[in-house]
């Protein structure tokens, strides 16, 4: 007999369900549905699961994940046993070169007045700083003086470890900070018509080391590759000179090919430092200084700073 | 209230300003249809393009996406105001972010459009004509330029062009069923019989069928003013319910939108506690919204949904509504109309009964002979009487049509008989011609009989043959011999109670009975020039020779009963609603099957045990037939219960309206209803049915506007089709949605983890973008084309409520195995595309910030290169291609996957689907183009990748096929396990 009240109480029950599908579940109705997913006390489950479900479905994402992981680690331990730990597969992506300059704070922007020293302080705490990996005594002792003018090529095994040129500072002159600590970002002060002297170092190395050696690439094949500047826009002669150091502006082919952080500890980029004698003052002189050489790319729109560099002068008094 | 039928014939003229016998001017009435509106119904008021066009603009997921794109705007709004250095990305990524959603929103828009305008052109095929006095002369006219006022004449056949008073009448009966649900004809003539109008025989109402006769009335009521108009508009207030795979649909968004606001919120906050900027971590939420939102998802859907309408279309179910197509699938009850959907809607010669013996004639759709022993001497008594008296003739000129498609004119079963005697004898008419009819007394209710009298074709031969047929008993009354084997006996009791059986056995049959006399005049009493005359009645009507008996019956179409066991065994439960007696309903009920040859009714259980009806046990009956009187007095319970008790369930004698209850009953039960109909009145339970079934040829209007689904020909054994596509198009969708989101994940993961890792972006929005709706749209389309696993048809239909489109199990398969699994392979490519340039793993770690600087362009890899920004960015292009190419080549295992869910492949077959060969060269092709053609393109952020990349996630598709073959083997091999309960989706 109770079977047939449960019939005929069915359709009602039935009916309400309808009624909640239909969107009209009160609040009250939802947080307790809630609260009944996540902890059912008749059924023991929380978020419909009873503790045993649980801990198989754990257990099996475990072993699936543990597998997976493996299978992960397997990959790439195969994939890292093909590298090579000297030279990378592929360098296609990092030739040609691209530049950059030093001192490097916050942009492209070099702002100063020579009469403030603290707004010329941090580039020269920057550049002393960026130089001391080329002190000459640091450079006279790990590295070897080399041939100038011709490729440094080291043959042997890959592994063994290459020796690196020297490049000492003392090479860059007036830009070296040596005999002047402020790297002429004071000078002039007396002197105000004329151009204050500050420099700048363009670091420049090329990325496809042992790709030289085997193919014997040369930057500017057997040329050294120099480096000029100009005012990017505007007046020409908003920049009327620059001087370059060393060798009037070229990276010596000795210190190439660079084979590479692994075996080629020591070796430190050469660097080319540009004195700016005479600068328009107390205005934003855009210049780009770009590298001259063959295999050197220096116009591409895309990536300013393959073969050059854009910045910003702006020296006040 | 209208009281037209009260006025006489001048005060109507008066009323309308029309003349009887001259009709409307054409100017006038001109001005009356601008003032009134054309005659017809206004259909069901549709929502404007607009409103329907921003619809899709919002819904589903484009919320989300809109989101992203207000987010992406914002940013770059930010960005442009700080003045950093590529503000322009953010702004393109909105805009190609509401590309996506508008264009999603007008492929829908336009996908919807098309399936209504089929219908649009359906309604449209056929336009009724009217044959209309207006200007004083008969024109015929477009029914639905009919105005108030004119003159209409209407003859046998025709339909009602609107409603009418009627002010000259011949002999008119008018079919009121579609209205009152009335099956007999009912008469009309042009006097004021009943206060109320629907009920006085002078009006004749739109939509309602004239019979037979000729009749002239005046138009009182044109389009939705007639009483079926209001009828109609009443119906379209019957709200629509939702389509379960509309629900589905919403449900599988709920979930998926919830997995990407949860899955962003959290990542927003975390991105935020790590110490990202703000804008960043937007940036990264937008990325998260598009890696989970399934773009190309529900324009795929819509996509196999119309394929599957479009294949149903060719097996004559057209689908107004494209969600329409899968609810047809899980239809768990068909309530179906008897005539015409289930009965070839014609009566057949069904049994014939001579020399004591019950004889089965065929009665399939195409019969060309009758099987049954035609070598009695009596037979060909009997035939000669069929062929005799009978005044049904074929209209001219179809001698090549097949005899059971040629136009009779004459009734019912006249025609029956005409034809039955064409199929066995051949060239009725030229036999009637060599039998010369000499007089005729045709069929009153009052004799119940039809008599003709003839020459016969044997020149030897001067009797006359009078032939005879009608009502059994009538005839039997007349007779006094009975042919036995070609030899007249007396008709003694023994005679007559054999013949009572036989006349019980076939009424019991639901068959209409006739019966067949005739009595050769004896020449000396009636020679060559006897004068008969049919009015004083010169010759004897008595004494006659018994010959047989016919019965007819509207016979099954043949492909019903397969239909409907087919039905049963896919677990649906058909139920017949009709308006017929219920001893025909039943019998015809019983031969197709709906009631099953072994069950019984209570009433049979009753007369078995020889007990009262009340005393039987009503759960023994799994059969019930109800009487529309009967239901007319039940309560909802008591409906409910007859519902839930009885598997096989007559209605018999019901109206219209009642089938609106009907439907309500099987709906309270949890059960989706598909209802077939054709009569204006059948609108509201076609509305209220979750998928309503009109007729395509005998339907109205009216029921056609108010279905979902219109059958082209009227065929049961159509909706059983349909019931296959549907159910297979919802496996089918399942597939393509677990397709659909497992490489959500494998594109949700690069964002989680350079979050989280700080590794350089693995996958870019806009390259997601490409593979939701670039590479992925045609394989997900062509899973739709992917055959049943197993007989569909064997299967009970889905409960609504539990088994979903998207349920846990396929969620968490595709999520968090399959999708971890694409992910992993991905980023095994990532990192060996990183790793080959000169990044190895360990470098990569953390090293977002520098990474992404613009300002430094000597970022040192792990050999010592240096490398400027912009080169940077060149690799991190090339890792989105290689994390492209990874998922695109995982996701074609992914496809070969999702074909099945249980069985293997192999038994599946690899290359049964053809066109998810298509989508497999599609995708890599598109994959190839992209890569390749389109790698010079940076916006795009593809670059040509080089060639062995594509092959380093090679061993993670095979991984995931394997590993599926896996799960599909345990499935098989231990169903019920806790496997199958936990990976079977």
């Amino acid at each position: 007999e109770n079977k047939h009240e449960e019939k005929v109480q069915n359709p009602n029950r039935e009916e309400d369900k309808t009624k909640a599908e239909m969107g009209s579940k009160t609040w009250a109705d939802l947080a307790g549905e809630m609260k009944m997913f996540l902890w059912n006390p008749e059924e023991r489950t929380c978020l419909g699961r009873t503790a045993k479900s649980w801990g198989l479905i754990l257990l099996f994402y475990f072993i699936f994940y543990t597998c997976l992981a493996g299978m992960f680690a397997f990959c790439m331990y195969v994939m890292l046993l093909t590298l090579s730990p000297y030279t990378p597969t592929y360098r296609d992506r990092v030739s040609p070169p691209g530049v950059m300059i030093r001192p490097y704070l916050n942009g492209f922007t070099i702002a100063f007045n020579i009469s403030q020293p603290s707004t010329w302080q941090p580039y020269v705490d920057s550049m002393h700083h960026f130089l001391a990996a080329y002190d000459d005594k640091v450079q006279e002792e790990k590295n070897i003086e080399c041939v100038s003018g011709q490729y440094f090529i080291q043959g042997g095994n890959e592994s063994e470890e290459k020796k690196a040129c020297q490049f000492k500072r003392s090479l860059l002159q007036n830009c070296s900070g040596i005999e002047d600590p402020t790297f002429g970002y004071s000078k002039g002060q007396p002197c105000i018509g004329e151009a204050a002297r500050p420099w700048h170092c363009i670091s420049y190395k090329p990325g496809c080391l042992l790709f030289l050696q085997i193919i014997g690439y040369r930057p500017g094949a057997g040329v050294p590759v120099s480096v000029d500047c100009k005012v990017q826009k505007g007046n020409e002669s908003n920049l009327r000179s620059v001087d370059f150091y060393p060798g009037n502006g070229t990276f010596d082919l000795m210190y190439y090919p660079y084979y590479g952080k692994m075996t080629h500890v020591n070796y430190t980029s050469p660097l080319v430092a540009m004195h700016f004698t005479d600068v328009k003052k107390n205005y934003l002189v855009p210049i780009q200084c770009s590298l001259n050489g063959k295999g050197i790319i220096n116009d591409v729109n895309s990536d300013r700073f393959l073969g050059r560099i854009i910045f910003t002068l702006s020296i006040g008094k | 209230i209208q009281d037209d039928h009260k006025l006489s014939t001048l005060e109507l003229e008066e009323k309308y300003g029309t003349s009887i016998n001259k009709g409307l001017s054409s100017a006038r009435a001109a001005e009356i249809l601008a003032r009134d509106g054309p005659n017809s119904l206004t259909p069901p008021k549709a929502t404007p393009e607009i409103v329907k066009f921003l619809k899709q603009m919002v819904g589903g997921f484009s919320i989300l996406l809109w989101i992203g794109a207000v987010f992406s705007w914002i940013s770059f709004g930010i960005q442009l105001a700080q003045g950093a250095e590529s503000p322009f990305d953010n702004l393109y990524l909105g805009v190609v972010l509401a590309l996506v959603v508008i264009l999603t929103g007008i492929f829908a828009y336009y996908q919807e459009a098309k399936s209504t305008n089929i219908m649009a052109s359906f309604s449209k095929m056929i336009p009724q004509q009217a044959l209309v006095i207006r200007d004083a002369e008969k024109k015929e006219l477009s029914a639905d330029q009919l105005v108030v006022g004119d003159i209409v004449e209407i003859k046998g056949g025709d339909r009602i062009p609107a409603d009418i008073r009627l002010i000259f009448s011949q002999g008119c009966k008018v079919d009121n069923s579609s209205l009152t649900g009335e099956s007999e004809p009912q008469p009309r003539s042009c006097d004021f019989t009943h206060e109320n109008p629907l009920e006085t025989r002078n009006i004749a109402f739109y939509s309602t069928t004239c019979v037979e006769g000729t009749a002239t009335g005046i138009v009182i009521n044109t389009g939705d003013r007639t009483v079926i108009g209001r009828i109609a508009s009443l119906a379209s207030r019957v709200g629509n319910e939702k389509t379960p795979i509309a629900i589905e649909i919403e449900h599988f968004v709920y979930l998926v939108a919830g997995v990407a606001i949860s899955i962003g919120v959290l990542f927003f906050i975390i991105s935020v506690s790590m110490r990202y900027k703000i804008l960043d971590s937007i940036i990264f939420l937008i990325g998260i919204i598009v890696a989970n939102v399934p773009e190309g998802l529900l324009a795929t859907v819509t996509v196999s949904l119309s394929l599957t309408a479009k294949r149903m279309a060719k097996k004559n179910c057209l689908v107004k509504n494209l969600e329409a197509v899968e609810t047809l699938g899980s239809t768990s009850i068909i309530c179906s109309d008897k005539t015409g959907t289930l009965t070839q809607n014609r009566m057949t010669v069904a049994h014939l009964w001579f020399d004591n013996q019950i004889y089965s004639a065929d009665t399939s759709e195409d019969q060309t002979t009758q099987p049954f022993d035609q070598s009695s001497p009596s037979w060909t008594a009997l035939s000669k009487i069929v062929t005799l008296c009978n005044r049904a003739e074929f209209r001219p000129g179809q001698e090549n049509f097949p005899i059971m498609k040629r136009v009779v004119v004459g009734d019912a079963s006249e025609t029956a008989l005409l034809k039955f005697a064409e199929v066995i004898l051949g060239d009725v008419m030229n036999i009637r011609a060599r039998n010369k009819k000499v007089a005729e007394i045709p069929f009153n209710s009052t004799n119940k009989f039809q008599l003709s009298i003839h020459e016969t074709d044997d020149p030897n031969d001067k009797r006359f043959l009078l032939v005879m047929k009608g009502a059994p008993e009538r005839i039997l009354e007349r007779c006094s011999t009975i042919m036995i084997n070609g030899k007249e006996e007396p008709l003694d009791s023994e005679k007559a109670e054999a013949f009572q059986t036989a006349y019980m056995e076939l009424g019991g049959m639901g068959e209409r009975v006739l019966g067949f006399c005739h009595l050769y005049l004896p020449e000396n009493e009636f020679p060559d020039t006897y004068p008969f005359d049919t009015d004083s009645m010169n010759f004897p009507t008595s004494n006659l020779c018994f010959v047989g008996l016919l019965s007819m019956i509207d016979p099954p179409r043949s492909t019903v009963p397969d239909a409907v066991s087919k039905c049963r065994s896919a677990g649906i439960k058909v139920i017949m609603v009709t308006g017929d007696h219920p001893i025909t309903a039943k019998a015809i009920a019983k031969s197709v099957g709906i009631i099953s040859a072994t069950s019984e009714t209570v009433e049979d259980i009753a007369k078995r045990l020889n007990i009262p009806v009340e005393q039987v046990n009503r759960r023994e009956a799994t059969a019930a037939v109800v009487n529309g009187m009967e239901l007319k007095d039940m309560s909802l319970q008591q409906l409910d219960e007859i519902l839930c008790n009885h598997s096989e369930i007559v209605f018999a004698r019901t109206s219209p309206q009642q089938k609106l209850v009907i439907v309500e009953g099987c709906q309270r039960q949890g059960a989706v209803v598909a209802v077939t109909g054709d009569g204006v009145n059948d609108s509201p339970a076609l509305k209220k049915a979750d998928i309503g079934i009109a007729m395509g040829i005998a339907g109205s209007d009216a029921a056609k506007n108010a279905a979902d689904m219109v059958l082209l020909d009227d065929n049961f054994a159509s909706i059983v089709t349909g019931v296959e596509e549907g159910r297979l198009i919802f496996d089918n969708l399942k597939k393509t949605i677990a397709y659909t989101l497992t490489k959500n994940i494998a594109e949700l993961c690069p964002f989680l983890i350079y979050i989280i890792a700080s590794i350089p972006m693995p996958i870019g929005t806009i390259t997601i973008l490409f593979i939701d709706l670039g590479t992925d749209i045609i394989p997900s389309v062509a899973l739709a084309y992917e055959k049943a696993e197993s007989d569909i048809m064997n299967r009970r239909p889905r409960n609504k409520k539990k088994d979903r489109l998207v349920n846990e199990q396929l969620a968490v398969y595709s999520y968090l195995q399959i999708g971890i699994m694409q992910s992993v392979g991905a980023f095994v490519t990532y990192f060996t595309v990183y790793a080959e340039q000169g990044f190895l793993p360990s470098t990569l770690l953390g090293v977002r910030v520098d990474w992404e600087n613009n300002a430094i362009n000597d970022f040192e890899d792990s050999y010592g290169q240096e490398w400027t920004k912009y080169q940077r960015m060149y690799l991190q292009w090339t890792g989105y291609t290689a994390f492209f190419v990874s998922i695109t080549i995982q996701q074609v295992a992914d496809l070969i996957i999702r074909k099945t869910r249980r069985n293997s492949i192999f038994q599946q077959g690899l290359f049964r689907n053809k066109v998810i060969w298509v989508g497999i060269f599609s995708q890599i092709g598109i994959a190839l183009i992209l890569t390749y053609g389109l790698g010079h393109v940076t916006a795009l952020n593809f670059t040509p990748l080089r060639f062995q990349y594509w092959f380093v996630a090679v061993p993670f598709a095979v991984l995931i096929w394997v590993y599926d073959e896996v799960r599909k083997l345990f499935i098989r091999r231990y169903p019920g396990s806790w496997w199958d309960k936990n990976m079977y989706y």
